[in-house]
């Protein structure tokens, strides 16, 4: 486990090294001048070309690298061109509220996509199966800002149940308040995955011989539904929730905006649209960061689900 | 009377004691209701994903420019409510003079105008550093608008004289509040530095900052020592809503008090629609140009230029972006706007006369014209009516469409035949005309600003403008300059796009709203909720 962890971490490294480099060629090839941003329209040359170099854009292209990366190694990120605070700052701000989304969206996704699968694939081809499979076909094609909008007509201007500016922490009923309707509008996109794919990984556990022996040895069916099949169909489920979390933290951009709360995805749209170089490179940090650790629990998750799967 | 006053004297029973209790405490809730239910919170949706640098000599953006505006006064100031320069009035100055030829101006300060966070009174060391602040490339985007400023002396402490290297039209407008004009607190900007100041700047108005959470709202308070008054609003919370349909419904479910609109006529004409809901249109209009680059062919011949002007229809794109939200275009500088010549003589539209024209520059079987144009849906929308209007004349259009912040740095670097560019500037015709269509602002040149067509038929007009003191003669020479303009058809003036709000009719503003140049409605200490 020691030496798997190691080595995954090596890699983690490297792969973070060669995205560093990445994120810095490309956030400077995409045309579009931050002090003009900073500035707007009526800026003349002369008052952009003191601020590019109160920026430090307009140093040569290898002193901004190096000094990037030594940074980088410190924990320095430097500093967002549009607000002046720190990069790192900036993200931990709103980290926070990423990452208890995207965990509650999983939580909703799995919480409704795996019994749902299951019971697709118990009732194949009859009803449940054809309700089923509609239902994560719909979930899949909906455009998430669509749906955002329509859960907000419903529930926050025609119930009144939960508010429309979705980022309020001040009591923990106001938190469930807030959060529930951007999570159950990711957690159903996730949901309409999850059921598709439990679906499909539990219709060919189905077939196993050791269901067909439970079966004849008079092993109660929901017994053999949940604990025997369930359990050998969980790798590729846990895959594609792993790989899905990755997207998720992408989806999450329009589900922020829309609901307006503070974010990840909001905070790289912004930093996109003002050429915030500094911002982009560390999100692009972030994101790569959490894509490798997600895929690394990914792994490790499959070693506790199926004993045979060995970490080395 | 008598009975009760009998009733009164009798000993109650239980039960009617309870109900006199209940009823006395039904009456004190009553009474209470209207200053309870009295709000004095205002909050305020715009359309952005954060404010920026709170800096008001860098910050030009439409949602930095609203929000500064509550927060610092100038040395003078338009008229809350109005747009024209004609409509100024005293803010921080009481009173000003300048000398005959227009070169020395000396304000006069009130006394006991306190700073924002405790940073002592404004004197004129205050408004002397403020100004020399706006002054300076390095912490203003704005200085090229002072490059006529020699000398900025505080005479004594309430008194601030500005010399002048030559007179120009707008001292008043670089002294108000509005960019460069706002006053910053030199104490404050000072101790904090640039980037301190703009985390937590100092002014002197109605509202000061408190507090700023990153992606969601900037929290202002009520300045108790406002020198007009402590503000009947307690706070502002400016909310940042990017996203127009969640702003729309934040304010239909009540979430909201004031919102920034959407430049659509379906959006006015619901939210007009809409019970105890106050939809407000107001300038300064942005205008859309298109401006015609005449250092590359084909548009270096004036007959295809014309062709193109002839092409467009300017009512046709009227009634395309809107009946009460735009209005056509009536010269190269907005209409309103001091020095505008309102009957300028622009080309008619005239289909066969495009046609002809173009036969007669060689393009008999029409031309392809090549434009780098911004994605955002506003823009793009009339770029696309445009581009359907050239079509019938045999003028293609070939757009090629870029994120915003490309755009305009593509733009600048001359890359683009024809540039739309929709903007409002400071109401006087000399920022237009100067910016614009004087040859010092060519893009690619040491001192660009906008001249996108390449234009420069108006130097001598634009600059003899400048430092004309007798403003009948100013005008003249304006009007010159805007006919010339429009006769080499430097650029095609299209059409204005007004501001638009709203706001809960609950709200008060305290003045009516006509205009306002910093783009949104003024807060002010007389603002209030009236239920």
């Amino acid at each position: 486990m020691a030496a798997f962890l190691i080595k995954r971490l090596g890699f983690s490294v490297l792969t973070l090294f060669a995205v560093l480099t990445l994120v810095f060629v490309v956030v400077r090839i995409a045309p579009g001048d931050p002090a003009q941003v900073i500035l707007g329209d009526q800026a003349d040359a002369a008052a952009i070309a003191a601020m590019r170099a109160r920026l430090g854009i307009d140093r040569p292209m290898i002193d901004q690298y190096t000094s990037f990366l030594f940074g980088a190694a410190r924990g320095d990120w430097g500093v967002s061109l549009v607000t002046g605070r720190p990069v790192i700052q900036e993200i931990i701000d709103v980290l926070p509220w990423t990452i208890e989304l995207t965990l509650l969206s999983m939580v909703i996704g799995a919480a409704i996509g795996i019994p749902a699968g299951v019971w697709a694939a118990v009732h194949r081809n009859r009803m449940p199966d054809y309700v089923a499979r509609l239902a994560s076909l719909l979930g899949l094609s909906f455009p998430p800002f669509v749906s955002a909008i329509l859960l907000l007509i419903v529930f926050s201007l025609m119930l009144r149940w939960f508010p429309v500016i979705s980022a309020n922490r001040s009591t923990p009923w106001a938190w469930f308040q807030s959060i529930m309707l951007p999570a159950l509008n990711l957690g159903l996109i996730m949901a309409a995955y999850i059921t598709r794919v439990t679906r499909s990984a539990m219709l060919e556990v189905m077939q196993e011989d050791y269901v067909r022996t439970a079966r004849a040895k008079g092993v109660p069916w929901p017994v053999i539904v949940w604990r025997h099949a369930l359990r050998n169909a969980l790798i590729p489920i846990i895959t594609i929730v792993g790989l899905y979390l990755g997207i998720l933290i992408g989806n999450s951009v329009l589900t922020e905006i829309v609901f307006n709360r503070p974010g990840l995805g909001k905070l790289i749209v912004g930093a996109l649209s003002q050429r915030d170089y500094p911002m982009l490179q560390g999100m692009m940090v972030i994101y790569t960061f959490i894509v490798v650790l997600v895929n690394m629990l990914t792994d490790i998750a499959y070693a506790f689900v199926d004993p045979r799967v060995k970490l080395s | 009377m008598m009975t009760m006053g009998r009733a009164a004297q009798r000993p109650l029973k239980g039960e009617t004691m309870k109900q006199v209790y209940g009823a006395a405490a039904l009456a004190a809730m009553l009474a209470a209701t209207p200053a309870l239910a009295q709000k004095t919170t205002l909050i305020v949706g715009m359309q952005t994903q954060d404010a920026g640098v709170l800096d008001p000599h860098i910050n030009s953006g439409t949602p930095g420019k609203a929000l500064l505006n509550w927060m610092f006064n100038g040395l003078v100031r338009i008229k809350p409510g109005q747009l024209s320069p004609d409509a100024m009035e005293p803010d921080i100055a009481e009173s000003w003079t300048s000398s005959p030829d227009g070169k020395e101006w000396t304000f006069k300060l009130r006394q006991g105008v306190q700073c924002h966070h405790d940073n002592g009174e404004f004197t004129a060391e205050d408004a002397a550093y403020s100004l020399k602040r706006a002054a300076t490339k390095d912490s203003s985007a704005f200085s090229s608008d002072y490059s006529a400023f020699d000398k900025i002396e505080a005479t004594d402490k309430y008194t601030v004289k500005v010399t002048l290297k030559q007179a120009i039209p707008t001292l008043l407008g670089q002294v108000m509040n509005y960019h460069g004009g706002n006053m910053v607190c030199k104490k404050a900007a000072e101790a904090l530095g640039k980037d301190g100041f703009a985390k937590k700047p100092a002014g002197t108005g109605p509202f000061m900052f408190a507090e700023y959470v990153p992606q969601q709202y900037i929290k202002l308070v009520a300045n108790p020592k406002y020198f007009r008054g402590e503000p009947k609003l307690k706070e502002i919370i400016y909310r940042f809503i990017p996203s127009d349909a969640a702003r729309d419904l934040a304010f239909q479910a009540g979430e909201i008090d004031m919102m920034i609109g959407r430049q659509e006529q379906a959006w006015v004409d619901r939210l007009s629609a809409t019970p105890g809901v106050k939809v407000v249109a107001f300038g300064p209009a942005e205008m859309s140009v298109l401006h015609l680059n005449m250092s590359q062919p084909p548009l270096d011949n004036i007959k295809v230029r014309q062709a193109i002007a002839h092409a467009i229809d300017r009512n046709g794109i009227w009634q395309f972006r809107g009946k009460n939200i735009s209005r056509p275009a009536v010269s190269v500088v907005p209409s309103g706007y001091f020095g505008t010549h309102e009957t300028a003589p622009l080309l008619p539209h005239d289909l066969n006369k495009a046609k002809e024209l173009l036969k007669e520059a060689g393009h008999p079987n029409g031309i392809t014209i090549k434009a780098i144009h911004t994605t955002l849906p506003g823009m793009m929308s009339f770029m696309e009516a445009a581009q359907a209007q050239l079509k019938r004349a045999g003028i293609t259009l070939d757009i090629t469409p870029v994120e915003h912040p490309t755009f305009h740095q593509q733009i600048r670097q001359d890359l683009s035949q024809i540039v739309h560019f929709q903007a409002a500037r400071f109401p006087v015709a000399d920022v237009y005309l100067t910016q614009f269509f004087h040859s010092k602002s060519i893009v690619k040149t040491p001192s660009a600003v906008t001249n996108f067509s390449h234009c420069d038929v108006a130097d001598a007009e634009i600059e003899a403008a400048r430092s004309e003191q007798d403003k009948a003669k100013q005008v003249a020479l304006w009007k010159t300059a805007q006919e010339k303009i429009i006769a080499k058809i430097c650029a095609v003036p299209v059409n204005e796009m007004l501001m638009l709000w709203a706001y809960k009719d609950s709200l008060d503003l305290g003045y009516e709203l006509k205009g306002s140049l910093n783009l949104g409605p003024p807060i002010l200490e007389t603002t209030r909720f009236t239920k």
